[in-house]
């Protein structure tokens, strides 16, 4: 795919070069012109909210701070708190699993997705691709609401056929571990996302040119060697990209774990998103909130700077 | 580049609508500035705003005081609905900021504290006698107090008592309702292992690992306490306490012997369980069903608020067709839980308090409002809508059906939460949740006691 697309950017910047050298200055300003507006509203947006939780990690800031009374300068004293709980530990490691878990998962699944679609006739592809989008357009809580039925303890259906293949799970509360309730997590965040994945994947491999597959074949290259050697490497940056991208959103996950919580809430079940949500919005501890925050910043960032540099090294 | 312009793009129209959503409140404008020296019966018109949270306050009673404060103070008053489970949030959000807050706000018994204690709320103790005073429900004028001056005042009570299954209750051999919390403790343990109906999974008593609301009133029963102030006015966290160690073993030999709720599972909707036949109907955009999903009768008696009974009864058609529950006394039946005292046990009681916002620029319109909701007629509209009125007088208007009496009855003793200034941040951190499922699932009740105690002493004192 980015062979491809360099091809077609070649063919643009071909017929922009033929105009002389003092016009293309010119014309350069516009792009950055372009781009001014949403760096604007990106600083507006996120700059001052993340300003504000730099500022309010070093202050102790609670209820009283939010009602007026000035916040205290109290130095590294909530990061020292996090380093040293064992508590934050416990979280920070389930979030950590539970967005490997999920990103390979759902890569995985999502390329395996969009090896059949691509492979299978043009009617099952449209089938297979609507299955897809209306499990993407769904909107979260709608589908929460729906899982959590599913998954219930008296009166899921999960149960129900379970119990009447002659597992006996008549009662079995899903929701009633950590464990449990992750798994259900991970059933639901994998159904929501690998549609994307697919989608973007099998994007990329009706960039691959079937002559190159031709060829491969010809000189006797296995389908499973033809994939790791050819598919692979041509579909690498979709790829990369698209294994960030659920990195950091399963890193972040939120919604799913607090309705299945607000169900029903196994000890020790929060995970990042909703332990800062604990701390912040339901305890009014914003200090404290503020420093997680950043160090959940700071987390993506450690995890996501090797890929991000690596893109932008292709992209040059 | 096409796609990174997109991908930006795509970014700053999500940061656009996370931003859409903080400022939906619409301000309340001020008409007009209060003139100087004018008498406070003589207020000047102001446009103010009420937060109602939940649907429990019924429109009829909406619309009268929009006219009512037309009529007296000539200003509009706008009420705005919202929900329980954010309405911490939004009022952190919303009240220190004079443009964004709501003139008036209805706020949970249990969450006022930490608000007047941070100053959220006005002064209005020169307008207590006049609202109402000593006839106010005292428990809920507590909890908006802070060192003598009242800050927020009783919106309306609710009780939890017990909703039973008369039927499934005989065919266990036990025939009357409990005169004592251990005739109770027995009886339900009886029940659950007679199983009279054979079903797989019954309980005597359905109660949530995690419904610390409901079990509570086993703490409060054996005259224990979840927290004490002491003179110094700190707070701390009693659950060592040998009485309250009795009532939360009592609570898990409930759980562990005739409770077969999951030990995760909260206070919602246990009334599915005490139905012959339930379902939850899932119906297309025409009104026609789709999907039910049956459930069946799993349990002989649960705690709920009052207005749970609405959806306890016998499944029926009502005149345009549609299910509804009727009551049918053959089968089920309520009761106030009993106390060893010979008194009604000390439960948890829900409920409202409702004040001025201390930033609020209409507060002389907010005070009118204030008089409005306190009037007699006000208080009265309320009894006849279920929901215990704040003035002691007025709780005839509830009525004398079954549940009212027994709504009546469980408030006589109930009690509330203790008034800390930190006690929104114990609810919100779900340490009483944690705390309870442990119990439940049959841990070592002192232990444990000595280990929450540690954790929520300071919580309780607020940061």
């Amino acid at each position: 795919m980015a062979s491809a697309h360099s091809d077609v950017t070649t063919i643009h910047v071909g017929g922009a070069a033929a105009p002389p050298v003092a016009r293309r200055r010119k014309v350069r300003l516009a792009p950055y012109l372009l781009i001014l507006p949403a760096i604007i509203m990106l600083l507006l947006a996120m700059g001052y909210p993340l300003g504000w939780q730099i500022w309010a990690s070093f202050m102790k800031f609670g209820l009283k701070q939010q009602f007026g009374a000035p916040p205290d300068f109290v130095g590294l004293a909530n990061y020292v708190t996090i380093f040293t709980d064992s508590t934050v530990w416990g979280v920070v490691g389930r979030s950590l699993l539970f967005c490997i878990v999920n990103a390979v998962l759902t890569v995985v699944i999502g390329v395996a997705l969009a090896l059949l679609m691509n492979a299978v006739n043009k009617a099952i592809r449209l089938i297979l691709q609507i299955a897809l989008l209306l499990a993407w357009a769904m909107p979260v809580v709608a589908a929460m609401t729906v899982w959590i039925w599913l998954f219930d303890w008296r009166r899921g259906v999960i149960n129900y056929v379970l119990t009447s293949m002659g597992f006996n799970f008549s009662n079995y509360v899903w929701l009633g571990t950590a464990m449990g309730l992750y798994f259900v997590a991970t059933v639901v965040v994998v159904w929501m996302s690998v549609p994307f994945v697919a989608f973007s994947i099998y994007a990329g491999l009706t960039q691959v040119s079937e002559e190159v597959m031709e060829a491969a074949s010809l000189d006797g290259a296995t389908s499973f060697k033809r994939f790791t050697s050819i598919i692979v490497p041509m579909i690498r940056p979709v790829l990369m990209i698209v294994a960030l991208l659920q990195i950091i959103w399963d890193l972040r996950v939120f919604t799913q774990i607090r309705m299945l919580q607000d169900s029903q809430m196994p000890l020790d079940s929060d995970l990042l998103g909703t332990y800062i949500y604990r701390l912040g919005v339901s305890s009014g501890d914003f200090s404290m909130a503020s420093a997680l925050s950043i160090f959940v910043l700071i987390l993506t960032i450690v995890f996501s700077i090797a890929y991000v540099l690596q893109l932008v090294k292709e992209d040059s | 580049m096409k796609g990174k312009i997109a991908a930006v793009a795509l970014g700053v129209a999500s940061a656009l609508a996370l931003a859409g959503c903080g400022g939906t409140t619409p301000n309340a404008p001020s008409s007009s500035t209060p003139a100087g020296g004018a008498s406070s019966a003589a207020s000047v018109a102001q446009d103010i705003t009420f937060w109602v949270v939940g649907s429990d306050t019924p429109t009829k009673l909406r619309e009268y005081l929009v006219e009512q404060y037309k009529q007296v103070n000539g200003g509009t008053l706008t009420i705005e609905e919202q929900t329980w489970t954010d309405i911490v949030t939004k009022l952190t959000a919303a009240m220190p900021d004079a443009a964004n807050t709501p003139d008036v706000t209805e706020i949970g018994n249990t969450q006022s504290p930490t608000f007047t204690n941070i100053g959220a709320f006005s002064d209005i103790s020169d307008m207590y006698d006049e609202l109402g005073g000593s006839k106010l429900l005292q428990s809920f004028v507590e909890v908006g107090e802070v060192e003598g001056k009242n800050y927020t005042l009783p919106y309306y009570f609710g009780s939890r008592y017990m909703f039973y299954r008369k039927d499934v209750w005989a065919a266990a051999g036990v025939t009357a309702p409990p005169a004592t919390l251990d005739d109770f403790n027995k009886a339900v343990v009886t029940i659950t292992e007679k199983n009279p109906n054979g079903i797989a999974d019954f309980s005597g008593f359905f109660i949530g690992g995690q419904d610390w609301r409901n079990g509570i009133s086993w703490v409060f029963a054996n005259g224990g306490d979840l927290a004490k102030q002491g003179s110094d006015g700190k707070w701390t966290s009693t659950l060592s306490d040998a009485n309250t160690i009795k009532g939360l073993k009592q609570l898990q030999e409930l759980q562990l012997k005739a409770s077969m709720a999951p030990t995760t599972a909260k206070d919602q909707s246990p009334w599915l369980y005490i139905n012959d036949t339930d379902s939850d109907i899932v119906k297309d955009d025409a009104g026609n069903v789709t999907e039910t999903t049956p459930t069946s009768l799993a349990a002989a008696t649960i705690m709920a608020p009052g207005w749970a009974h609405w959806s306890i009864g016998d499944l029926v058609k009502d005149t345009a067709g549609k299910d509804v529950r009727e009551w049918n006394t053959e089968k089920f039946g309520t009761f106030a839980l009993p106390g060893n005292d010979g008194k009604p046990a000390p439960v948890f009681a829900g409920g409202s308090n409702v004040g001025i916002s201390a930033a609020s620029k209409n507060q002389e319109g907010s005070r009118d409002l204030m008089k409005i909701i306190f009037s007699a007629e006000y208080q009265k509209m309320l009894g006849q809508n279920g929901l215990g009125p704040g003035n002691q007088d007025y709780v005839s208007s509830l009525g004398d059906d079954e549940f009212a009496t027994a709504l009546i009855e469980s408030a006589s003793n109930s009690k509330l939460t203790p008034a800390a200034p930190g006690w929104a941040t114990v609810e919100g951190s779900a340490k009483l949740e944690e705390l309870f499922q442990k119990i439940a699932d049959g841990g070592d009740v002192t232990a444990l006691a000595a280990e929450y105690d540690a954790i929520l002493t300071p919580m309780l004192n607020g940061a």
